[in-house]
């Protein structure tokens, strides 16, 4: 579904170059639930936008539902974004002067599908987050978990191949982070691929696989002894 | 593709801009609709024809010092006969005033003599065979004046002229049958009849401001030669000669005779020069009402720029997430232009509605004429265009916003 193949991403100034992924491998196959993790600074956003065509790359390989990826036009490059990628933000991304209905429809807008489509598929992915009550209210009128839930919703409602979920809790209190983590892992038994950026040892430890970057690039767990100890302990409180 | 009802509902959640900018939108349009029908109606004045042929004409005022106003007569003939043979004139005559001249004679005329109130106003020139050559007049029924018919005329003692011309629009008021030719009138609200002779096709008032506006083409040619002490010169020179004479006239004149001004302002003028100053007021505001209008349109223009400018800004963000969700850098000009469109369409329907109340205004306080249609069809669709040009640098900026924008958290 995912595969990254010595990709690397180099920031240029006049003055130094700095490498925010180096020799990057990575290869998610369908179905997966991926958390990347890693210290703050050690690439993990940016390779999250990479992946989500949100931003190009220096050089190496990227293959996206067997696409590669380098070579294409940021019209093209819309096109995979709206149909095949769901983005989850960290900080929701709702679109303040629309209420949730139509945020939710912002994405199917730009695909072009028809209006009685478009109610069809936004009600369901309202109903499938809880939210069907609220498609009139407005992202400030709803909590942040809701926000969330909202933007998982808009996110699920183009039926993506790929999830990319960046910090998808990190602006939430425990509870609600847990109320969205869960409706993450329904949405992956349901057969979704997910890849979601997390500093959080704990929300890792409820991924199928830990990918950990440090430095721009791909490293055992076991190299960064501390995480390796937290996801550990993580997994291990983890209810059966 | 279309995003009309989200980019409504957004609007509505910035209502202040929004109201603003189409008020903005709505008075520029209002005023500049009235404005250009203003424009275009004084365009239409200082364009109106005189009926002469206004190339190779010169005018000139002469005012006799020292002599009699009843010794001028044989002065005047002097001075037309000089004229006429200089090299490079074809024609000159007297005449006590011209098309655009600003004054002249104006009276009452009737067809019953009996009937206590004028038919019509009519200006009145006095003239002798030679006018129609001089004026370049068209005479389009009868026949000239002919030399032995002039008659030396004491402007105190001018009584109506047995045999007079008339222009064809007068000629057509007073017998609206097209048989004016060989008819009797009653001139100057006298009994004494004058019989129509010659007819030509157009001869304008010596006014041009709007009072004269109702008897604009009324001229009556009386075959006077009037003495006094001011005198009014038209002179037309061969073809390419006009330039030649302007100084060859006045020298003969001062040479001939030197009890006499000509002055040196307004005392010489080519025909070009008479009707430049005749409608300087209505080219001034002609100008006036454009920078008006320019400025209008900056205005609005570089507050449509503005508020889109800080819209842009403002969303960001919301860019970055659309271009993340899919959009494509048309996706996003195309966003800015139809909320643009839609401001502007709002604006253009409270505009018109505005421009056509306040043409009704000044229909009522001015006696303007009623703006046409044409003023506001075409006033929408340049506001609108003006709208949309003035977004697409702003909207070209905002296409640009890279999806990455999503994931920034300032």
């Amino acid at each position: 579904m995912l595969k990254m193949t010595h990709l690397s991403k180099v920031y240029r100034t006049e003055v130094v170059e700095t490498y925010a992924l180096r020799d990057f491998n990575i290869n998610v196959k369908e179905g997966e639930f991926v958390a990347v993790t890693g210290p703050s600074g050690s690439g993990k956003t940016t390779f999250l936008t990479i992946a989500g065509l949100l931003e190009t790359f220096t050089g190496g390989e990227y293959h996206l539902d067997g696409v590669e990826v380098s070579n294409l036009n940021d019209n093209a490059r819309s096109k995979i974004r709206n149909e095949k990628i769901g983005f989850i933000f960290q900080a929701f991304n709702l679109i303040p002067d629309l209420n949730v209905f139509d945020n939710v429809e912002v994405p199917l807008r730009y695909r072009g599908m028809k209006a009685a489509e478009r109610k069809q598929r936004i009600m369901d992915a309202l109903e499938r987050v809880g939210l069907a009550s609220r498609a009139k209210h407005y992202p400030a009128e709803l909590s942040g978990g809701q926000q969330q839930r909202v933007a998982i919703a808009r996110a699920l409602a183009g039926s993506p191949r790929l999830l990319l979920a960046d910090e998808p809790t990190g602006n939430l209190d425990t509870q609600m982070a847990r109320g969205v983590m869960e409706l993450l892992e329904e949405i992956h038994r349901e057969g979704a691929t997910i890849v979601m950026v997390t500093h959080d040892p704990e929300l890792a430890a409820r991924a199928q696989r830990n990918v950990h970057i440090i430095d721009g690039q791909v490293v055992d767990l076991a190299e960064d002894p501390r995480f390796h100890h937290a996801v550990h302990a993580a997994r291990n409180n983890a209810p059966a | 593709m279309l995003q009309i009802k989200p980019i409504l509902a957004a609007l509505k959640r910035h209502k202040a801009g929004t109201i603003l900018i189409a008020l903005q939108i709505a008075l520029t349009l209002a005023i500049v609709c009235n404005a250009l029908f203003i424009i275009q109606q004084r365009l239409d004045r200082i364009a109106r024809p005189t009926g002469m042929i206004e190339t190779d004409l010169l005018t000139l005022q002469n005012r006799w010092v020292g002599v009699d106003d009843e010794k001028t007569g044989p002065l005047i003939r002097a001075d037309v006969q000089a004229i006429r043979q200089l090299p490079g004139v074809e024609d000159a005559i007297s005449i006590n005033s011209y098309p655009l001249r600003g004054g002249g004679w104006s009276t009452g005329v009737r067809t019953n003599p009996d009937a206590k109130k004028s038919e019509t106003h009519t200006t009145q020139y006095f003239v002798d065979d030679h006018a129609l050559a001089t004026m370049g007049l068209k005479l389009v029924a009868g026949r000239n004046f002919r030399s032995d018919e002039i008659v030396e005329m004491d402007p105190k003692a001018v009584v109506a002229s047995s045999q007079i011309m008339v222009t064809k629009t007068l000629a057509d008021k007073l017998f609206p049958d097209g048989s004016g030719l060989g008819k009797v009138v009653y001139v100057d609200d006298g009994t004494k009849p004058s019989t129509i002779i010659g007819i030509v096709e157009r001869l304008e008032v010596p006014w041009n401001s709007s009072w004269s506006d109702t008897f604009l083409d009324n001229a009556v040619l009386l075959p006077y030669q009037l003495t006094g002490g001011g005198t009014s010169y038209m002179v037309r020179s061969k073809p390419g000669q006009l330039a030649a004479i302007t100084k060859s006239v006045p020298e003969t004149l001062y040479k001939l005779n030197r009890m006499r001004v000509i002055p040196s302002e307004r005392g010489v003028r080519t025909y070009d020069v008479v009707r430049a100053q005749a409608y300087k007021s209505d080219r001034g505001m002609a100008i006036l009402m454009g920078v008006v209008c320019l400025v209008l349109l900056a205005i609005t223009a570089a507050g449509i720029v503005g508020l889109t400018s800080f819209w842009v800004g403002q969303r960001r963000k919301q860019i970055g997430v659309r271009r993340a969700l899919g959009a494509t850098q048309r996706d996003i000009l195309s966003y800015f232009m139809t909320e643009n469109l839609l401001i502007g369409v709002a604006g253009v329907v409270v505009g018109a509605l505005l421009a056509i109340g306040m043409n009704l205004w000044l229909v009522t306080q001015f006696e303007m004429a009623r703006l046409s249609l044409v003023y506001v069809a075409v006033g929408v669709v340049a506001l609108l265009l003006l709208g949309q040009g003035a977004v697409l640098a702003p909207a070209m900026r905002a296409a640009r916003v890279p999806p990455v924008e999503a994931t920034r958290s300032v």
